[in-house]
């Protein structure tokens, strides 16, 4: 008998619909997908969204959604079929003998029931404790997820705790049934970098203690560089490449992982290339704020969500707008899309096309101008579930009342080309799509409407690294192209420095900064550039800003990890192991 | 907590006063002056006198400010002195409080056979969601939302009461007596309840902490019963109570028809009979306890749900 989990030629295609022709010409799920994962080994998992990483988890737990089926091969772990296995069977498997790890874990837990109820279930269900025993069970579970506070955190409700607290009590609950194998779907890829090394640590830890095989899946080959004994690499429902950690990261032979790594760790070097490549030269003003400020919060004291600020947008140029979160930023893009308007001063608008305009402090009435248009952050909640993508890229144009019917399929159709992506793809439904394309029809759609201005509102924060590069480098084109004026609104220093002609820096509201893209980053004025700037730099005291380790060979802390681990060489800096250790993990709050 | 539900107790006997101020001035806004009313209510005779009219007006405290004669009429309200009736000539209160016994029965039962009946059927309905058991439940309780009660009520009393003989056709005595009333009245929270259990459900059946539950090894039954009715039920308490608030002075309809001695019967021959004492008492008590019941719901709400609960701990 074989030991450990075993995929061999699996195979995954769209059910056909009950009644209806099956569609032979839809592109399968996955493809001869064959991947072992040896007791005790493991195992990363990486490839782009959609490219069929999570697919093969579900289809290893029998939790596929409902119209994706397993066509052809076989899953065995241990030598138990799990593709023939019965609903029973199955129950016992999950949870049991195969654990796993979401990438959200706030949302996986029951909101009405603390963390120790949680814990009760399995510990019930597969190893037939109850009462005292599992009490105590399930405290020694959350000690060894690292909560120092174990009965405290039992109580806790799911609410109560943080992203990272959230995923270790996940851990806590995927190892209450002492399973031989752990599924991680993208565990960390919501929690900071520091955090996220914690996460991988405490599997680690149970990967050794237990003989945890582990399959980690993720689209960051960069965090999983110091744990993996092997990286299996998958693109468009296949397995692209698979060895050791060391080869395929030292000598990637395919494309698609040599573009894995690159988005995962060069993104600096394309910055300033593209930084320069754009450099037009800027010519008039085409947006213009004059000492705008907007207040939500009521009564004396509140802070205005943007306070006095003066700022504009010069045609053909990419604008960066920097801040953290509650900075004003989002507050900037929609008064600009005047879905707001400014308590004080006022918006000027001369746009290219269309006859200029002052907003002098009251939102005008009637159809908004289309001329600036907003891409959100989150691509899945751009869309109206119930219709396909199709008719909700058919709205705009359809409250324009321009066209017939055919002339609207082509222009849309025209735009979605002009993406990169297929025209067939407007037929489904946003569920149906991964954040990337569902971000590209977001533009497309946003596009249709010939905009001269696009305001890109964390545009890519919520996409992995390497789709986001794809995102911008069409942003870029587009740019180029069409002479599109972008304001890109980010918190991410790479991005800012990646695409813009010109930064702003909002700080509590306030506009505190505004200069040239490669000035500010040489030389940042406000104290709260200076810290931006400092936490986007490689640097080992850095590490708790999410941006600064996606650089991979420049990060002390990866390499210092590595050197513990797989000696895995890819730069050459040097770096002490002390300066995560003496970082406080436990209270790190996220959420 | 504590503080929640002072705030809540605040924001409850704000409304009651509001609500009582308006009750209050309603003799000073409608038509034909009450003093004149009170004494024909009380003096067999046609004839009123001129100088009784002063005479009362004075007793009654009429000529001081309009605040003072409110204090003092909340005052005797509080204290359980709701005035005479015009018509029958007997404390308000002790036509009230009967009345209120009946139609708080009348509206228990109601919403319990509403609930029961939306439970199962829109659990049933979500857990087929999109086959045929499912569209017919939501067919049949979106038809029926829209039913009206004037037209149910007498069909029913036509079938059951006078055709088969089989149940009263009206009056309050009896558990036989009250079945056509709750069934008319439960016809459309049942429908509403139906839909919204379903709805709660099919959030429930989604969520992404049920995906976990299965991957944890608890079968799909397991599951649906410890994670998705118990958070897909909890729609149901909010909506049970602003449905609670409306029967009570909604169930007027059914109370006339069925000539039972309730709340809404009251009201309506209070207010037909200009017995404007009688019309105010009956109003208080009603939106006194609508009030006191949303807030009651508000707060079960946030016993059932930790995050409502610990976000004003």
């Amino acid at each position: 008998m074989r030991e450990g989990l075993i995929i061999e030629d699996l195979h995954l295609g769209l059910r056909a619909p009950a009644g209806g022709p099956s569609d032979s010409s839809a592109r399968p799920v996955l493809s001869g997908v064959g991947l072992t994962v040896a007791p005790g080994e493991f195992v990363a998992l990486v490839g782009a969204s959609g490219s069929g990483k999570t697919m093969t988890a579900l289809s290893v737990l029998g939790l596929l959604p409902p119209q994706i089926q397993a066509t052809s091969g076989s899953i065995t772990l241990g030598g138990t079929d799990l593709l023939a296995a019965s609903g029973a069977e199955l129950n016992r498997l999950r949870g049991g003998r195969i654990g796993m790890l979401y990438q959200q874990p706030k949302r996986m837990f029951n909101p009405r029931m603390t963390i120790g109820s949680h814990l009760a279930e399995p510990l019930k269900l597969h190893r037939g404790l109850r009462g005292r025993q599992a009490r105590a069970h399930a405290l020694e579970l959350l000690t060894n997820a690292g909560f120092e506070d174990p009965e405290r955190v039992a109580r806790a409700y799911p609410h109560q705790l943080s992203g990272g607290m959230a995923q270790r009590a996940m851990l806590a609950l995927a190892m209450a049934g002492q399973p031989e194998l752990l599924l991680a779907d993208e565990p960390t890829s919501a929690l900071d970098k520091v955090l996220e090394r914690q996460i991988l640590e405490l599997i680690d830890t149970q990967r050794r203690q237990h003989g945890l095989g582990v399959l980690y899946i993720t689209h960051d080959l960069a965090t999983v560089s110091a744990f993996a004994d092997r990286v299996v690499v998958m693109d468009a429902g296949r397995v692209q490449e698979e060895g050791p950690a060391r080869a395929v990261l030292g000598a990637p032979r395919t494309a698609c992982a040599r573009e894995l790594l690159e988005a995962c760790a060069l993104t600096r070097r394309r910055i300033v290339v593209a930084g320069e490549a754009s450099g037009l030269a800027p010519s008039r003003d085409i947006l213009a704020l004059n000492g705008v400020t907007k207040r939500f919060a009521k009564g004396r004291g509140a802070r205005p969500a943007l306070d006095d600020v003066s700022l504009s947008l010069r045609e053909g140029e990419i604008l960066g707008v920097l801040g953290q979160s509650g900075s004003g930023k989002s507050t900037l893009a929609r008064l600009l899309v005047e879905v707001e308007a400014p308590d004080r001063g006022s918006i000027t608008r001369t746009l290219p096309g269309g006859a200029g305009k002052d907003d002098g402090g009251s939102v005008s009435r009637g159809v908004p101008g289309t001329e600036v248009q907003l891409v959100f952050q989150e691509p899945h909640d751009a869309f109206d579930p119930r219709m396909k993508l199709f008719a909700s890229l058919e709205a705009p144009l359809l409250r324009q009342r321009t066209g017939t019917s055919d002339e609207r399929r082509e222009r849309i159709q025209q735009a979605v080309r002009d993406v990169e992506l297929e025209p067939d793809l407007l037929e489904r439904y946003p569920s149906q799509c991964s954040g990337g394309q569902l971000q590209r029809l977001t533009i497309a759609r946003a596009l249709l409407l010939e905009p001269a201005v696009l305001i890109c509102d964390e545009a890519t924060s919520a996409l992995d690294a390497v789709t986001q590069r794809k995102v911008l480098d069409l942003l870029l084109r587009l740019h180029r192209d069409r002479r599109l004026s972008l304001i890109m609104i980010s918190h991410d220093m790479n991005v800012i420095r990646y695409m813009s002609h010109r930064v702003a820096v909002l700080y509590q509201g306030a506009l505190v900064e505004l200069a040239g893209t490669s000035e500010f980053f040489a030389n940042p004025q406000h104290g709260h550039s200076k810290e931006l700037v400092t936490a986007a730099r490689p640097h080992p005291t850095a590490c708790a800003a999410p941006v600064a380790c996606s650089d991979l060979a420049a990060c002390a802390h990866r390499v210092a990890a590595m050197a513990t681990r797989a000696p895995v060489v890819i730069g050459g800096v040097g770096g002490g192991p002390e300066a995560s250790r003496s970082l406080d993990l436990v209270s790190t709050p996220d959420a | 907590m504590m503080l929640f539900l002072g705030r809540r107790t605040a924001a409850l006997v704000v409304a009651v006063l509001l609500a009582s101020f308006v009750v209050f001035l309603i003799p000073y806004v409608t038509p034909g002056d009450p003093v004149r009313k009170i004494i024909r209510s009380r003096v067999a005779g046609d004839a009123i006198d001129d100088s009784a009219v002063q005479a009362l007006t004075a007793q009654l405290g009429l000529q001081d400010p309009l605040w003072t004669q409110y204090l003092r009429w909340l005052g005797r309200f509080a204290s359980g002195d709701m005035g005479l009736s015009y018509t029958s000539r007997t404390p308000v209160v002790d036509q009230v409080l009967p009345a209120l016994w009946v139609t708080l029965s009348l509206v228990v039962m109601t919403l319990a056979v509403a609930a029961l009946i939306a439970v199962i059927l829109g659990i049933a309905a979500a857990l087929n969601e999109g086959r045929a058991a499912d569209k017919a439940i939501t067919a049949v309780s979106q038809a029926f939302i829209a039913m009206p009660e004037y037209w149910l009520a007498p069909m029913l009393v036509l079938v059951f009461a006078l055709e088969l003989s089989v149940l009263p056709s009206a009056g309050w005595e009896g558990p036989t007596s009250a079945v056509l009333p709750v069934a008319v009245l439960a016809l459309r929270p049942a429908s509403h309840f139906t839909s919204a259990v379903r709805e709660g459900m099919l959030d429930a059946l989604g969520a992404d902490h049920v995906t976990a539950a299965r991957g944890r090894g608890l079968s799909y039954f397991h599951t649906v019963r410890k994670h998705v009715i118990p958070n897909g039920l909890l729609p149901l308490t909010t909506l049970a109570a602003v449905w609670f608030a409306g029967l009570l002075g909604g169930s007027v309809i059914v109370e006339v028809i069925f000539a039972i001695p309730g709340m809404g019967r009251l009201l309506f021959d209070g207010v037909l009979n200009s017995d404007i004492p009688l019309a105010q008492g009956a109003v208080v008590v009603v939106v006194g306890l609508a009030v006191l019941l949303t807030t009651a719901a508000d707060l079960v709400h946030g016993l059932l749900n930790p995050q409502v609960r610990m976000r004003h701990a």
